[in-house]
């Protein structure tokens, strides 16, 4: 709890995201996108909350490529909920904190 | 070259703003106004709930009468939206839609909130799937492929002139557009494919968008769809220079009770920090914030 949200990028998203021994969420961004932006304390909240069971993580597409291509990603900020490895569910956009926790429950 | 430097500049012609404008003007601010009557939610609706005014009243006319209030202080207005702010040196930079800077040590946000989405058949199925909202945000997605952009005001027609720079072809579905001149000139003399008079009646696509539909029959082969409609918001705006957003809607921008944001000079007032939607709370707002940014830019200018 209060770890904060991780940095990670293509190298890292194997390891950190895919093998975690956790289900994870991650926050696909870039520092030009507003709504990106909007959204950043949202998923630092949740954090704070629900840190201990979920990695929270957010991966900048600009320096990253490969992972958002892979997961076919087109519009930011995209949220993917990963478990075992694979997508469980997202959503795109710059959503309430209730939508973005329902994510959240259901990996719990 | 930035032209001279105004102590309060406002996004918004509503109530809100208006208010902040005669409150600052009065005070010797050196205001500037920005933006369009037409898209103030007053424009078109007749009010009767607005205290010390019985009979019923056009919105429109109150927007007019406020404007000439405000000039009366002499603050300046320019019927133009703002389609990018920065904050840099503790002032703040304003490019407008037919390509001027202006630069203010305050800014007041009362642009009220505005509908984005187009609600057609498949939109929202296909939301991040090649729907988009956000031409700055995701244009890099759409490198050499064909989109288009719906949309009648500068959002959609400076997202068409920068998505020139991304996809192979890019088309601008509106109905009519209410742009500047001189934007409108960028518009005609650029490779945007524009078509007017018609709007999206379907997105189309199984599993990413692949054609949208037009009202006057027309079928656009496309891998993307941006609906830009109306004029850049909050989330464009605001969240670019780092404005808090309310966590339960991430949709209107925080305050305290001198309508002050996280970021020291930028103020909020009117719908756009929440409900109820009501011309009171506006105009209210409005007025704290004008008396805020006066003083703050005049402490600004002195220190």
């Amino acid at each position: 709890m209060g770890q904060g949200v991780l940095d990670v990028d293509d190298n890292s998203f194997e390891s950190e995201i895919l093998k975690a021994d956790k289900p994870a969420l991650v926050d696909f961004w870039a520092p030009w996108c507003g709504p990106c932006k909007a959204i950043a304390p949202v998923m630092k909240e949740l954090e704070e909350a629900y840190g201990d069971s979920i990695v929270f993580a957010r991966c900048n597409v600009d320096n990253s490529p490969n992972t958002p291509t892979q997961y076919s990603i087109r519009a930011i900020p995209t949220l993917i909920l990963f478990q075992d490895g694979k997508v469980v569910d997202q959503i795109v956009g710059a959503v309430p904190k209730s939508h973005l926790e329902g994510l959240v429950k259901k990996a719990l | 070259m930035p032209k001279d430097l105004y102590d309060v500049a406002i996004i918004g012609c509503g109530p809100g703003g208006l208010q902040a404008a005669i409150h600052s003007a009065s005070k010797k601010a050196k205001v500037i106004v920005f933006g369009k009557p037409r898209n103030s939610s007053l424009y078109k609706a007749h009010i009767a709930n607005f205290c010390c005014s019985e009979k019923l009243i056009s919105g429109k006319e109150m927007l007019e009468a406020g404007r000439k209030q405000a000039e009366s202080f002499d603050a300046v207005f320019l019927e133009e939206d703002i389609i990018e702010t920065k904050n840099e040196n503790k002032l703040f930079s304003l490019f407008t839609e037919s390509g001027e800077t202006f630069t203010s040590r305050t800014l007041i946000l009362s642009m009220g909130v505005a509908r984005k989405k187009l609600r057609v058949k498949g939109e929202k199925r296909l939301v991040g799937r090649g729907v988009s909202y956000c031409v700055d945000c995701d244009a890099n997605f759409y490198r050499g492929l064909d989109v288009a952009v719906v949309g009648n005001e500068s959002a959609a027609t400076t997202g068409a002139i920068t998505l020139l720079s991304y996809a192979k072809t890019v088309y601008l579905i509106c109905r009519k557009l209410m742009i500047t001149d001189t934007l409108y000139e960028q518009l005609r003399n650029s490779q945007v494919k524009v078509i007017q008079g018609t709007w999206v009646k379907e997105i189309i696509g199984t599993n990413d968008v692949e054609r949208v539909l037009l009202k006057n029959g027309e079928t656009l082969k496309v891998n993307g769809i941006f609906v830009e409609l109306g004029a850049k918001g909050a989330l464009e705006l605001a969240a670019n220079l780092g404005a808090i957003f309310d966590a339960e809607t991430v949709s209107f921008i925080e305050t305290n009770r001198k309508q002050e944001t996280n970021i020291p000079g930028l103020y909020a007032a009117g719908d756009i920090t929440g409900q109820p939607w009501q011309i009171a709370k506006a105009v209210g707002e409005g007025c704290v914030a004008g008396i805020e940014a006066a003083e703050y830019a005049k402490k600004l200018a002195d220190s």
